[in-house]
């Protein structure tokens, strides 16, 4: 069951990383990219990314 | 409608945007002077491109034409029709 939970996080409980504001892009890029955020910029590409 | 204009409206949706982002991102982070700093900025150009914009195009929401010389809120183009 711990290879499944490495970091012993309680079960059946939701977490989300607080986000801390680092940079950001200027805005004609970020209306491109759709977010403001270089850090939440992640396009779904429909692959399995629990390994990543 | 004109290169200069087309810009200068793409300029507004983008600060638009980002605003937006900040609005969001801030709701659940009140105390982040930094980005409410930030946020300030993008609001006040923003203000600047749309004031810019208004006084050389026309209106942006219906409220702008009541500064205008005319009822120009029906001139063309529509939203739906503008080539970006």
């Amino acid at each position: 069951m711990n290879d499944m939970n490495p970091i012993m996080l309680r079960l059946a409980q939701a977490y989300v990383p607080f986000q801390t504001y680092v940079n950001r892009w200027d805005p004609m890029k970020a209306l491109m990219m759709g977010t403001i955020f270089p850090e939440l910029y992640r396009p779904y590409d429909g692959r399995d990314r629990r390994r990543d | 409608m004109h290169r200069e204009q087309l810009e200068l409206l793409k300029r507004i949706q983008a600060l638009e945007f980002t605003a937006t982002e900040f609005n969001l991102y801030l709701d659940t982070h009140p105390g982040d002077q930094r980005a409410f700093i930030d946020f300030s900025n993008t609001v006040r150009e923003l203000e600047q491109q749309k004031e810019l914009y208004t006084r050389n195009y026309g209106p942006l929401i219906v409220d702008d034409t009541a500064r205008q010389p005319c009822w120009n809120w029906i001139d063309d183009p529509w939203p739906w029709e503008i080539e970006y």
